[in-house]
């Protein structure tokens, strides 16, 4: 994902805009990543270069747990312990 | 039929045509000659791009400008995104928004492959558009709204991110009149674009309910024949249900191919 793509992306859920983005790994574009609305503590991965804007119902808690935990250490707290959908257990 | 069975049906069926090339209503390239791509765009997008699947070309109807923004809602494998970018250019933005994992990794791979810039691709749901309010001069979609359950809120999304005086050209396929029961119901035969189709009549004032004005079919086609007859899908889901290729024929003279354009009013 480009940088510049944050002028356009909204929450899913609410349409808030502007989003928070936090990078963790860039090459020529944003490998991996994670999108955080403000508004409502949804957070939504980037993975592979892709933004995965998806609604709570076709998010899947296996695959999202573990990219959270990964990258605990470089998430703001309040995301790790009270984000939407899924967040790591105290 | 239950709509989460759909959408999950819907995801799977699509994430399988991503990874084995093979196609869900139709297949060879003669049939997206045939609903309206020309030789030339084919052979300008990279090889892969076109999974045809679409029904129609809304990038050649829509008069894209250079530096206009695009959002295509179900980009699949990225076809019309691809020609869709040649037309806005460099300064230009467009933003493929699909559900399907597979389809978005496949259309990402050929975007490098055909060197793309300004093409940007995200996993989201054309009914929750991961898209902020008014930013869009263009919403294009090609064969992608009859899947969705929730045709309104899809129209009501594509109102919102459009700017003012901007525009929406979709291709769809919609019903002149109602299908067999047995078909309506069938969950093959909607992800095979079919049962999900709305009535055109009511398809067209769920735009307009939406907000959008001059909302217009820009032009009507019946389905190629070989979209059904040919189909592997279609000859299983008739066998299914004991159709014959009268009952088939039937079917396809109910389903229509509609090119619509609409516009949301500058305030």
């Amino acid at each position: 994902m480009k940088k510049k793509l944050m002028d356009i992306l909204a929450c899913p859920i609410d349409k808030y805009h502007p989003l928070e983005l936090h990078v963790f790994e860039e090459k020529d574009e944003i490998v991996e990543g994670l999108i955080v609305c403000p508004k409502c503590l949804r957070w939504y991965p980037i993975r592979d270069e892709i933004p995965e804007m998806l609604p709570d119902g076709l998010r899947k808690e296996a695959e999202d747990l573990p990219f959270l935990k990964k990258w605990q250490a470089s998430i703001p707290e309040k995301i790790v312990k009270e984000g939407k959908p899924f967040h790591l257990k105290q | 039929m239950k709509e989460e069975k759909v959408r999950k049906m819907v995801r799977e069926r699509y994430g399988k045509i991503a990874t084995s090339e093979k196609c869900c209503c139709g297949c060879g390239s003669e049939v997206s000659e045939s609903v309206g791509y020309s030789r030339v765009e084919l052979d300008s997008v990279p090889e892969g791009a076109n999974l045809n699947l679409g029904c129609g070309n809304p990038v050649a109807l829509a008069s894209l400008k250079e530096g206009e923004t695009v959002i295509d809602l179900g980009s699949g494998g990225g076809l019309d995104c691809f020609l869709a970018a040649k037309k806005v250019g460099a300064k230009g933005h467009v933003i493929g928004v699909d559900m399907t994992p597979e389809m978005l990794d496949k259309a990402r791979k050929n975007a490098k492959k055909g060197g793309y810039k300004n093409v940007e691709f995200r996993l989201g749901e054309i009914e929750n558009l991961p898209v902020a309010d008014g930013i869009a001069d263009v919403v294009i979609s090609n064969c992608v709204i009859n899947l969705s359950t929730d045709k309104q809120r899809v129209f009501n999304e594509a109102f919102r991110v459009l700017k003012p005086g901007g525009r929406m050209i979709i291709s769809d396929l919609v019903l002149l009149k109602n299908l067999p029961t047995a078909v309506k119901e069938s969950v093959e035969a909607y992800v095979g674009c079919i049962a999900g189709a709305e009535k055109k009549t009511e398809y067209i004032e769920q735009i307009k309910r939406a907000g959008f004005q001059q909302v217009q079919i820009v032009k009507e086609t019946p389905l190629p024949e070989e979209m059904i007859l040919d189909d592997p899908n279609a000859e299983a889901l008739m066998k299914e249900h004991n159709l014959n290729k009268k009952n088939a024929k039937e079917i396809l003279d109910s389903v229509v191919s509609v090119k619509i354009s609409a516009t949301k009013a500058q305030n």
